[in-house]
């Protein structure tokens, strides 16, 4: 069985929020609801490095340790999901998870909580699968249909990844392998390097002196 | 017969192993800290040793160099991530700290309320509740040494009563919904499952999000209309000494309220009233942009507040019920006997004997409604 995993390659992110975007189209979330969201971190800095973030799927999830009513579970896939019929809008896994995945959308006055929302990895809830029940409170549930996340399947650089881990983790080794093998002064400067230039010893992009010649078709990273 | 590819994949996992101890040592030979004494209590069998544990260096100096002999190594991205320094992260989505990446304070929170509160809390709840069974089961009900008298004193008026039982009322509808949310899920899930708990809970939530603000004016007015009496008095001193009387036969005198009933309004009712009303509001209320760690600090400081307040009121509300006779009578007639008042708060007996308790010496309108009752 697969288990199901999110990785954002921090090297190819550009910032687009094409997933952010992605994820609210497919799954109709709520107002006010951000299922996943795209972090910057040193904007407009040299070396400034772009994650997309959601529900990470924890194995120990901290929602489902904190849960009062025990509303979440783990399908077979390893994919967090949990009940809006049990949940209470406590706001507990709210303060436990590490990545603000679960959201809350107001639903009276002085902030009451309604049921919270979070990425369900596309797939579903509890509910039959593709149900229009299921719809309604979740979102899509694309996995049962043998798609994989909208966030990750739209990802114009590929540095969203959603699916098996083990395969992620393949496709990530060799990425990191290829771009060691193209880090060194004698290959041509490659991702934010080719943009922005190399970086000195203190550490500042030095600028490239001719446009590096573009990749072979079809080669990958 | 061993299987070549075992032994080819054993041989090339040691070669690894090999390359990467050399580039550990390579790579922490350049850098710039002097490395401590090597750790030698984990070498393991194999005589490999354990390179040496450096707190890293992160100068933008050791950064820039890292990258010459790492490039593309991200740990220094990843490491201002985790430090939440403020102005660092930025996103376009809207909303409170959607820029902030990781927050691993929630972490220690979940330690706290799941390991720490919840356990301990848990235990001295119980164990209290056992101690004061046995206590009951050992003393009974403390009666009065002799007959009541039948004349009787008024000892509450009807605002005291009114404000105690408001009070006493949402304070155990949030004690009751609190510790559904805190034990629920061990305790009351398994027995009810899963449905009828949610229902419960949801309930439970909602109660406790109203009734709070309301306690937290109860604690005020409370604060207000009993202070006069609980100022430390004559007889305070030698009350807690002997513990109220409560180990040995003789009850040392007190006024309106022994030293106990003192303790329980200074440290129970008021202080730890205000801890939870203004930790609970910082709960209630989401909508004043407080931060997730503002929350997390609130509820601990909350949780730990109210489980002390549960354990004070199960010995108040004990000596007020079943601990001793003619208590309960008094907070819900507002009268006690004479005979009572003599045993249990002998200044203020005097006192009142004297008249110098203007309240008690002239309430025309309770003393009509409320019948004269031994």
């Amino acid at each position: 069985m697969a288990r199901m995993k999110f990785l954002c390659d921090a090297e190819r992110c550009i910032e687009c929020n094409g997933c952010v975007t992605a994820c609210k189209q497919e799954n109709d979330v709520p107002w006010g609801v951000n299922r996943r969201r795209v972090v910057t971190i040193n904007d407009g800095v040299p070396g400034e490095r772009s994650i997309s973030v959601a529900c990470m799927h924890c194995s120990d999830a901290p929602c489902m340790a904190v849960c009062p009513v025990d509303c979440f579970y783990k399908t077979q896939e390893g994919v967090v999901l949990h009940d809006k019929d049990l949940c209470i809008g406590c706001g507990y896994c709210f303060y436990a998870c590490p990545f603000g995945a679960p959201q809350f959308p107001q639903t009276g006055a002085f902030g009451v909580r309604g049921k919270m929302d979070k990425c369900t990895f596309c797939a579903g809830g509890p509910e039959p699968d593709g149900s229009p029940e299921e719809f309604a409170k979740y979102g899509r549930n694309r996995l049962s249909e043998g798609k994989l996340p909208a966030c990750a399947e739209m990802c114009s650089t590929k540095a969203l990844l959603g699916g098996d881990a083990d395969v992620l983790s393949d496709i990530y080794r060799q990425r990191v392998t290829m771009r060691a093998a193209r880090g060194t002064a004698a290959t041509p400067p490659w991702g934010w390097d080719a943009a922005y230039g190399r970086p000195d010893a203190q550490g500042q992009p030095v600028p490239n002196a001719a446009p590096p010649a573009p990749a072979a078709p079809g080669s990958k990273s | 017969m061993v299987d070549s590819s075992l032994v080819r994949s054993a041989v090339a996992l040691l070669a690894a192993l090999l390359v990467s101890i050399v580039g550990a040592s390579a790579s922490f030979a350049q850098a710039p800290t002097p490395a401590p004494s090597a750790d030698s209590s984990s070498s393991s069998s194999t005589q490999i040793p354990t390179p040496p544990r450096t707190p890293e260096n992160t100068s933008p100096a050791a950064e820039a160099q890292r990258q010459q002999v790492q490039p593309l190594n991200n740990a220094p991205v990843w490491r201002e991530v985790r430090s939440n320094m403020p102005g660092t992260t930025t996103t376009t989505v809207v909303g409170r700290e959607t820029n902030v990446l990781i927050q691993p304070q929630g972490q220690t929170w979940r330690t706290l309320r799941n390991s720490d509160i919840s356990v301990f809390g848990g235990w001295a709840l119980v164990v209290l509740f056992l101690v004061i069974a046995t206590f009951y089961w050992v003393k009974g009900t403390l009666a009065l040494h002799e007959p009541p008298t039948g004349r009787v004193i008024l000892r509450f008026t009807w605002l005291d009563r009114f404000i105690h039982w408001s009070t006493a009322i949402t304070f155990s509808i949030l004690a009751i919904s609190g510790l559904i949310m805190l034990f629920g899920k061990a305790v009351l899930l398994p027995l009810i499952g899963y449905t009828l708990f949610s229902w419960l809970a949801v309930l439970g939530k909602n109660l406790h999000n109203f009734a709070g603000p309301l306690f937290s004016l109860c604690v005020l007015m409370l604060f207000f209309n009993f202070v006069r009496d609980n100022f430390p008095g004559p007889g305070d001193w030698q009350w807690i000494r002997h513990f109220g009387g409560l180990i040995s036969k003789h009850e040392p005198p007190s006024g309106r309220f022994n030293a106990g009933e003192k303790l329980w309004f200074w440290g129970g009712a008021s202080m730890l009233g205000i801890i939870v009303s203004m930790s609970g509001y910082v709960l209630d209320f989401p909508n004043f942009d407080q931060s997730r760690q503002t929350m997390q600090i609130a509820h601990v400081i909350h949780s730990i507040g109210a489980v002390l307040f549960m354990l004070g009121a199960m010995g108040h509300i004990y000596m007020g019920t079943l601990g001793m006779a003619g208590a309960y009578d008094a907070m819900r007639t507002g009268y006690v006997d004479e005979e009572w008042a003599r045993e249990h708060h002998a200044y203020w007996y005097n006192d009142v004997k004297a008249g110098r308790v203007p309240v008690q010496a002239a309430d025309p309108r309770v003393v009509r409604r409320t019948p004269a009752k031994a």
